[in-house]
């Protein structure tokens, strides 16, 4: 230690630390507040649609918005349809591979994140194509088999729910698992000790102790299904049944757009969705009861004899209905002449893959949805990694605040913030917009939540005391950076990575809206064939872009798997 | 008379609104190995992290070696890696995508050493803990004895001029605690490097310090050597923690104080002769007597002072000692002794105690 080094402290002078940390944070709030606040005053604009900036302000959107009252009812009845039914299949699983004795429960676990994968908007394709009250597989079986009329009906409000439910479920799963695993099991078996029996037990300790991490569950689950786009765009569009973020997309679709209605709707979706997740938080965090010792614990198994077949049923029937049915029917419906018809020799064609793949469109919309994706993950890594560590270890101030900021395009239907994006960068002075450089914008500022949670959580498994030791060895901060935090976060930061990819090449609701002729995506190419060409097409674009993701990501498992074998 | 090599004057930190620690101020003599003792929450490890520049406080100054490397008013804050200590951690934080080696020569690496000059310290550092033969291991293939043995070495390895460690033993059973006490103490002699040492445990802080540093609640209680800290407890607090001790409450009788000891009426009625040690008592003066200092026996003995009939209670068996519970003027008073004397429920014995053994407290 000298004289110069006391003095440079004296004087505090930014550090390499402090002026990425700067960096970041305006990065980052530029990316999520700019577009806000083009998005709140564009539901203000009551003066002429065609002049920007705003001629004149004034509540009049969010007025008009009672006259739209059907379809917040619709947006209500499918967000809570979906939220009960996600959060039965969530409970149900949930309880059966943490607390009974299920056969192949490994297999089963994993089987459990399989529908995360496979994307509401697949799910929604396929169910299309499976439950169609007249052209649907199962229907036409079921006249077959001398029903009459249809069992089900897809198209529908409770379709929409049913396909959402789904693939939500998973996430109630992860949720409602998460608390059943860190619950002491020694708490019911004090029950058990104090001679209380199974059913009472089950009432008085268990019920009581799941209840307030199932209700985080149900908020969270119900705030993210008032934001979701593509299955009520598959299945509700064709009847004209809109929710909120249907209407928005057809208000700024439609010629002449109707950008500030649009805009106040947006507005008040997002709004009922931060308080939401505002009240999801305060739940979570006030279960200070609940077992949240950060331990995991050993969960007791019961022994449930010869119903565990059953249950293994049950479980599987999930799977086998978010997973594996939609998929065989879009790999049927991909090799037919007509998707609709029963199985037959001359029907088989692999014309749709010949078409999907010589398309220049389809091609260019694949290319460019790679590239995006491997920008995105690689700087959102390295934005997000820098954001979490800042969030929880570094002493600079205003860093709670910084939390807030990048969680917060979580309460913002993609689609939304994507509209906002729109606005914000149409006036902005460098020309980015209908580029993809405004496209890698949106999705790194809309998963910006993603990234931070997944290195986060991996971050703050790392004692401190690790990146501490380093400080006081006398390694600067980028040294310590470099050496300690980065190799110890690794499993995360490659985590993050692939998420942030396999996210960004089937992002839809704010591509949809920002692609331009000239920045062209798959996913909404894949939307676009849907509804303008055939089924068969679709069906093959869209397993195309399943084989696609599922070969880069194995690729980037192989690569990294084999340098961390090479680094020891 | 050298100056301290480390200074902690008025020291204090907050966390928003809530004051952790202070103010506090002690120092600490080159070569010499302090120990922060105290309960779980009571400031020490804040205060050993504000040193090593951990912990931003929030007014005071810390001086080590003379240079200023925290001042409130100065607008000073070396940060940690420009103090030039070293630390060992609770949880010892080996790197786990570290070899040993490479572990300890992390802070000769940052400093540029020569490749020769690695070796060689990582080597001798490594020998100094007996850890030569794992050089080449990873931390996830070590025992915690281990780990910590290269926690240690890595503190060493570049050759500090203060070590700071933040309870380092808690985390090892027993038997292994017992004898890397006895280790670190004379590995600390061997360097003659100044340390700050932080526990919760009695018997590793007096065993391994040179002066112990008393802290409760953010504050120091009482600084000085474990035989001053052990024998003249100052407060009801410290007398409590360090080692088990009875402590009889009463009202002072100056008119029966003789021979420079000052006179005791216990609630019960018997007088206590004790040292004052120039404390001044508060309103109800307290008294701590040491279990292990009160003797018992079937004869009465020849003191003139301090000698009472009583009647065992209870006898409790603890191994290395027996803990003996008497009924004494009305109270319980307990008796730790190292003899093999039985005693029975409702015998019939003779307790006494040295004046210079029952120190008058102050008030808290």
């Amino acid at each position: 230690m000298s004289a110069t080094t006391a003095a440079r402290s004296r004087l505090r002078l930014p550090s390499v630390q402090t002026s990425v940390g700067i960096a970041v944070i305006g990065v980052v709030a530029a990316f999520v507040i700019y577009p806000v606040y083009y998005l709140v005053q564009a539901s203000l604009d009551v003066g002429d649609p065609e002049v920007r900036p705003p001629t004149a302000y004034g509540l009049d959107n969010f007025e008009a918005l009672p006259r739209y009252w059907e379809i917040m009812v619709n947006t209500l009845v499918v967000a809570f349809a979906a939220t009960v039914m996600a959060l039965v299949f969530g409970f149900l699983t949930a309880w059966i591979l943490n607390r009974t004795n299920v056969p192949f429960r490994r297999t089963l676990e994993q089987a459990m994140a399989v529908p995360y994968y496979v994307t509401p908007l697949l799910g929604a394709l396929a169910w299309s194509l499976l439950g169609a009250p007249e052209s649907g597989f199962i229907n036409q079986i079921w006249r077959a088999l001398g029903g009459s009329g249809a069992i089900i009906d897809i198209i529908s409000p409770m379709g929409i729910a049913w396909v959402m439910a789904l693939f939500e479920g998973s996430v109630a799963f992860v949720m409602i698992g998460a608390v059943m695993k860190s619950m002491d099991p020694s708490l019911e078996e004090a029950s058990q000790i104090n001679g209380a029996g199974r059913f009472y037990t089950m009432l008085r300790i268990t019920l009581p102790l799941v209840t307030p991490g199932v209700l985080g569950a149900a908020i969270f689950v119900f705030a993210e299904m008032l934001g979701s786009f593509s299955a009520a765009l598959v299945l509700g569009t064709p009847t004209r049944y809109y929710v909120i973020t249907t209407a928005i997309y057809q208000l700024v679709a439609q010629y002449p757009p109707r950008i500030p209605l649009a805009a106040a709707l947006g507005v008040s979706l997002f709004a009922v969705m931060f308080a939401m997740l505002f009240f999801y938080r305060r739940v979570i965090s006030r279960r200070s009861y609940v077992t949240v010792s950060g331990k995991a614990f050993r969960p007791r198994l019961t022994d449930v004899g010869g119903l565990r077949w059953v249950l293994f049923g049950i479980c599987g029937s999930y799977v086998l209905l978010s997973v594996v049915l939609p998929l065989l029917t879009l790999i049927y419906a991909s090799v037919q002449k007509l998707a609709v018809a029963f199985p037959a020799a001359s029907n088989f064609t692999l014309d749709n893959y010949r078409q999907a793949l010589t398309q220049n469109a389809v091609r260019y919309a694949m290319s460019n949805s790679l590239i995006l994706g491997v920008l995105t993950a690689t700087i959102g890594v390295a934005l997000t990694g820098m954001l979490s560590w800042l969030i929880h270890r570094s002493r600079v101030p205003g860093r709670g605040v910084l939390e807030y900021i990048a969680m917060f395009p979580q309460a913002v239907p993609r689609l939304v913030f994507a509209f906002g994006m729109m606005w914000a960068w149409l006036v902005f002075p460098i020309p980015i917009y209908g580029t993809l450089w405004l496209l890698l914008i949106a999705y790194l500022t809309v998963f910006l939540p993603l990234g931070v949670r997944t290195i986060s959580s991996v971050l703050l498994q790392l004692d401190k005391s690790l990146e501490e030791c380093g400080e006081v060895c006398g390694a600067s901060w980028a040294h310590r950076m470099r050496t300690i935090t980065m190799p110890l976060l690794r499993p995360g930061l490659l985590a993050a990575w692939m998420l942030l990819f396999i996210a960004s090449v089937r992002e839809l609701g704010a591509s949809i809206l920002l692609m331009g002729p000239h920045s062209q995506v798959i996913t909404p190419a894949i939307v676009d064939a849907w509804f303008g060409s055939s089924s068969e097409l679709t069906a093959a674009m869209a397993l195309i872009q399943t084989v696609v993701l599922g070969l880069a990501v194995a690729v980037f498992s192989l690569i990294t798997r084999r340098s961390s074998r090479q680094g020891g | 008379m050298p100056s301290a090599h480390i200074e902690v004057e008025n020291l204090e930190i907050h966390y928003g609104p809530v004051a952790a620690v202070g103010p506090v101020s002690f120092s600490v003599m080159p070569g010499q190995q302090v120990t922060l003792l105290g309960p779980s929450g009571c400031g020490k490890t804040t205060t050993l992290r504000a040193i090593a520049g951990l912990e931003r406080p929030s007014a005071g100054t810390i001086r080590i070696g003379g240079q200023t490397v925290y001042a409130s008013d100065g607008g000073i804050n070396v940060p940690a890696e420009k103090r030039g200590l070293s630390m060992v951690f609770q949880s010892y934080a080996i790197w786990p995508h570290m070899t040993v080696f490479e572990n300890v020569a992390y802070g000769l690496r940052v400093r540029r050493k020569s490749k020769a000059e690695i070796e060689e310290k990582v080597r001798t550092a490594l020998d100094l803990v007996q850890m030569g033969a794992y050089a080449g291991r990873h931390a996830s293939q070590l025992s915690g004895g281990q780990q910590q043995r290269v926690a240690l070495a890595r503190a060493c390895a570049f050759s500090p001029n203060v070590l700071l460690f933040d309870e380092p033993l808690s985390n090892l059973d027993a038997k292994l605690r017992g004898d890397m006490r006895i280790e670190l103490r004379e590995l600390q002699h061997r360097l003659g490097v100044t340390s700050v040492y932080v526990t919760h445990d009695l018997e590793e802080a007096l065993a391994m310090s040179d002066q112990i540093v008393v802290m409760r609640r953010g504050h120091i209680e009482q600084n000085g050597s474990p035989n001053e800290i052990y024998n003249y407890p100052r407060t009801a607090f410290v007398a409590d923690f360090v080692g088990s001790a009875n402590l009889i409450g009463g009202r002072l009788r100056p008119d029966l104080s003789k021979d420079g000891f000052v006179a005791l009426e216990a609630d019960g009625g018997h007088i206590l002769h004790g040292v004052s040690h120039g404390r001044v008592p508060g309103e109800n003066p307290v008294m701590s007597v040491r279990t292990v200092h009160l003797r018992l026996a079937a004869e009465q003995g020849d003191a003139p002072v301090n000698v009472w009939p009583v009647v065992v209670r209870r006898c409790v068996f603890l191994g290395d000692m027996t803990q003996v519970h008497v009924e004494w003027g009305g109270r319980d008073l307990v008796i730790r002794q190292t003899t093999a004397d039985v005693w029975h429920e409702g015998d019939g014995a003779w307790l006494s105690i040295s004046p210079d053994s029952c120190v008058l407290l102050e008030a808290e």
